[in-house]
Parts: structure tokens; C-alpha cells; sequence
């Protein structure tokens, strides 16, 4: 598909990486455009990633992570959540329980029970989830794989008519519109009084 | 922002500032065919060339299908005006699945109202090529000698299988296609409609189904 980037504004790439960062990185580089590299904070079972803070590299873990820094690489928290916060910046596959995305993701989503993008949000690459939640707003360019959810039924509580029935053209003469403001369109019907549509 | 032209949420319920009159609904008598298609029980490949639009995902997601979501006009609207019309290069380049995928139901919605002619042989060229025999091609055409400058926004309203909420973005016009079927018809060989329907409000809704190879 037709993918269309912007190079990224200079001196946002330190030139050399910095020494590792603690949990939850084994062995990423992390750079800070300040002067030493800022470990990920940790509030209760949750770690941060500032906003200053670069790490090139694979995350893994066991606690949930928030990102407001910028990551490349790989975050791989398959049990824990995973947030992309507003300033946060990922260049990376990102594996997670509940993924949410209020910044940037240029990479693929996969999360093991939902992925939800923020009206804030974008994401170019695919989500992998059984339940994907996309904000207006918010945007995305990919694929969504999602698995069917066995508990609802496809075709919601109304039904829907057959589509076999293939070969003939029909006219409607009542569209309907209901609950709508006047448009200028007199006339048509609220929906539940139309009429069936006519062969035509 | 990089990689995304930043367009404006869309305009939803009462407060809406964009549109005058707010989103509308109108049922859809195409609609349901294609979500009986979905619904039976095989995990369809669907192509979205509309925007990303949370409820339809949302709808969508109940029949575990995977979604290809590619907004055609936005990405037209990212090309420099100077370049005039998309050339055939420009959709090798903004269709293009992963090798193998065709795709089963494919949701233009009024997008063609939105395409030169060229741009529309164009873009039949892809879809002929991504779609399997059977597959459905759900489109909106206007009959209107004018119609709204941007696409509009649809969106499935809520469970309801036949009813689609339309989103005007624009209060400006701009002349309407005014595509004659038998023009559409040639320009989408391959694909048979299946049922056409002419709504009251200007608006003809055409299912077609790809036609064996």
C-alpha cells in the first residue's frame, strides 16, 4: 500500500547509543537527548518510558509499560498492557494483553485481548486482536485481523435478507431517513414505514 | 505528524459544527447482503477505501473478517495537484496486498463519485485483479448535479442490519459524476451487479459480484 513518511526532523537520532537501561529492556540502547539516560520509572506494576528517553532495541517484561519516549525495535509484554502515550513514538512490533495507542506506531499491533487506538492515535501497519477499538480521529493505515467473537451472533438482532438472490435490479422508491434533521429531501420516510424495494 | 495527512474527526450527534444538519440515516437496501456474506462464518478478506471509521470496524469486528483499510481519496488528496489525474502506477502502489490475498467484499461507498474516468478504469484494473469470483463490490453513485466536495462519511448504525448513518463533511459542492450505469458497467467488467437500487434521496446503491475468471 501506499505508504508516505516524512524523514525525521535532525538531531532527533543521537549519534551513539548509550548504555543499556534497566527492566524492562535485557539489553536495548538508550540515549537521551539530556545527559545521562533516565531508567524507566515505575509506578506500582507499571513502567514508564519518558519522553525523553530512546531505546533501540527489544523490550520484554513482566509488568504493564507505558511509552512516552521513542522505541525501536521489538516490545514484547504479551501479558502485561501496553500504552503508547501521547508523546510516545514506536518504531516497532508491539505484542501486548491491551494495547492502546494515544501516540505514534509505525509498526504492527498484536494484542492478545484488545488494541485500541486513541483519538490522538495512529498506527501505520496491521493490528492482530480479537476486539479492535478505533477512535474518531485517530488514524490507521493496514490490515485488521480480527477473530470472530463466538459469543454475538454475525448478523445482529434484526437479521438480514439473503444474499442469493443475485440477478435482479430493483428500484426503491423509499430510502428512508429517520430521526434526521430536514435535509430538503420531503418526502422520504422514517425508517419502518418504507416501502419494500420494487423489482424493477 | 509523518506519515498521515491530519484530517478532521468526523462530525457525530448533536454536536456537530460541520454539518448544518448533522449526520442523517438512511436505510441501505444493498447493505444487508453484504453482511449476510459476512456472517457465514468463513474469515473474509474485506477492503475498506473509505476512512478508518471506529463503528464500522467496530460491526465489522463481530464477523472476525480482516480489514483492509486504504482511504483512496485521502491518499489522493495527498498527491500534489499538479500531478493531475492518478496514474495506473500510483494504484499499483496504493493496492497492493500482500501476495495471495484477495480480497472477498469490497466497500467503495461513494468513492467512485470521487474518481475521473481513467482514475476509475484504473482502479477497476485492481480490484479485478484482488477480487475472487463472488466477491462483492458495494458502491454508492450519486444522481445529484452536485455533490459535497469530500466524501461522505458512512457508518453502520449500530446492530442494525440495513440503516447507515451518511456524514457530510463539507457544506461545498461540486459537480456531481453523473456516471451513467451502462458507463459504470463498462468501466467495472468483471463484475455483474447483482442488485441496484435507486434511493430516493439521488443516491443508487449497486452490489456487484465478481464474475468467474
Amino acid at each position: 500500500m501506499a505508504w508516505k513518511r516524512s524523514d525525521d526532523p535532525p538531531g532527533n537520532h543521537p549519534a551513539e547509543p548509550a548504555p543499556a537501561a534497566p527492566r524492562p529492556t535485557p539489553a536495548p540502547s538508550v540515549t537521551s537527548p539530556s545527559a545521562a539516560p533516565e531508567p524507566p520509572r515505575r509506578s506500582g506494576d507499571r513502567a514508564t518510558i519518558g519522553p525523553s528517553i530512546f531505546i533501540k532495541g527489544d523490550l520484554t517484561g513482566d509488568e504493564d509499560l507505558v511509552i512516552e519516549g521513542r522505541v525501536e525495535g521489538r516490545v514484547d509484554l504479551k501479558q502485561n498492557n501496553v500504552t503508547v502515550g501521547r508523546n510516545g513514538k514506536v518504531k516497532a512490533d508491539v505484542f501486548g494483553r491491551v494495547v492502546t495507542i494515544e501516540g505514534e506506531v509505525d509498526g504492527n499491533v498484536f494484542a492478545q485481548e484488545q488494541a485500541i487506538l486513541r483519538q490522538a492515535g495512529a498506527i501505520r501497519g496491521n493490528i492482530s486482536a480479537p476486539r479492535v477499538v478505533l477512535e474518531d480521529g485517530s488514524r490507521f493505515k493496514g490490515t485488521i485481523d480480527m477473530e470472530p467473537n463466538k459469543d454475538r451472533p454475525g448478523t445482529g438482532s434484526t437479521g438480514v435478507s439473503g444474499a442469493s438472490g443475485i440477478g435482479h435490479q430493483a428500484q426503491a422508491s423509499a430510502p428512508s431517513r429517520i430521526g434526521a434533521t430536514d435535509a430538503g429531501s420531503a418526502g422520504e420516510s422514517p425508517v419502518g414505514a418504507s416501502r419494500p424495494a420494487q423489482a424493477g | 505528524m509523518s506519515w498521515f495527512s491530519r484530517r478532521e474527526p468526523a462530525a457525530r450527534g448533536a454536536g456537530t459544527q460541520t454539518v448544518e444538519n448533522g449526520p442523517e440515516v438512511y436505510r441501505s437496501l444493498a447493505l444487508p447482503a453484504v453482511l449476510t456474506t459476512l456472517s457465514r462464518g468463513h474469515k473474509l478478506n474485506v477492503l475498506d477505501l473509505g476512512p478508518a471509521i471506529g463503528d464500522n470496524v467496530e460491526r465489522l469486528s463481530e464477523f472476525g473478517c480482516k480489514l483492509f483499510i486504504e482511504d483512496l481519496f485521502a491518499s489522493k488528496s495527498a498527491v500534489p495537484a499538479g500531478e493531475g489525474m492518478l496514474s495506473a502506477d500510483f494504484f499499483a502502489q496504493f493496492l497492493a496486498p500482500p501476495e495471495g490475498t484477495l480480497f472477498d467484499i469490497v466497500l467503495a461507498w461513494d468513492l467512485f463519485n470521487y474518481l475521473d474516468h481513467r482514475e476509475l478504469v484504473h482502479l477497476a484494473d485492481r480490484l479485478r485483479r484482488f477480487c475472487r469470483p463472488g466477491s462483492l463490490l458495494f458502491a454508492l453513485i450519486s444522481n445529484h448535479k452536485t455533490i459535497p466536495a469530500q466524501p461522505i462519511r458512512f457508518r453502520f448504525n449500530g446492530e442494525e442490519t440495513d440503516q447507515l448513518i451518511y456524514e457530510k463533511r463539507t457544506q461545498v459542492e461540486r459537480p456531481g459524476p453523473r456516471l451513467a450505469s451502462g458507463e459504470l458497467n463498462d468501466i467495472l467488467r468483471g463484475f455483474r451487479v447483482d442488485r441496484s437500487f435507486l434511493l430516493r434521496h439521488g443516491i443508487q446503491e449497486y452490489l456487484y459480484v465478481r464474475e468467474g475468471a
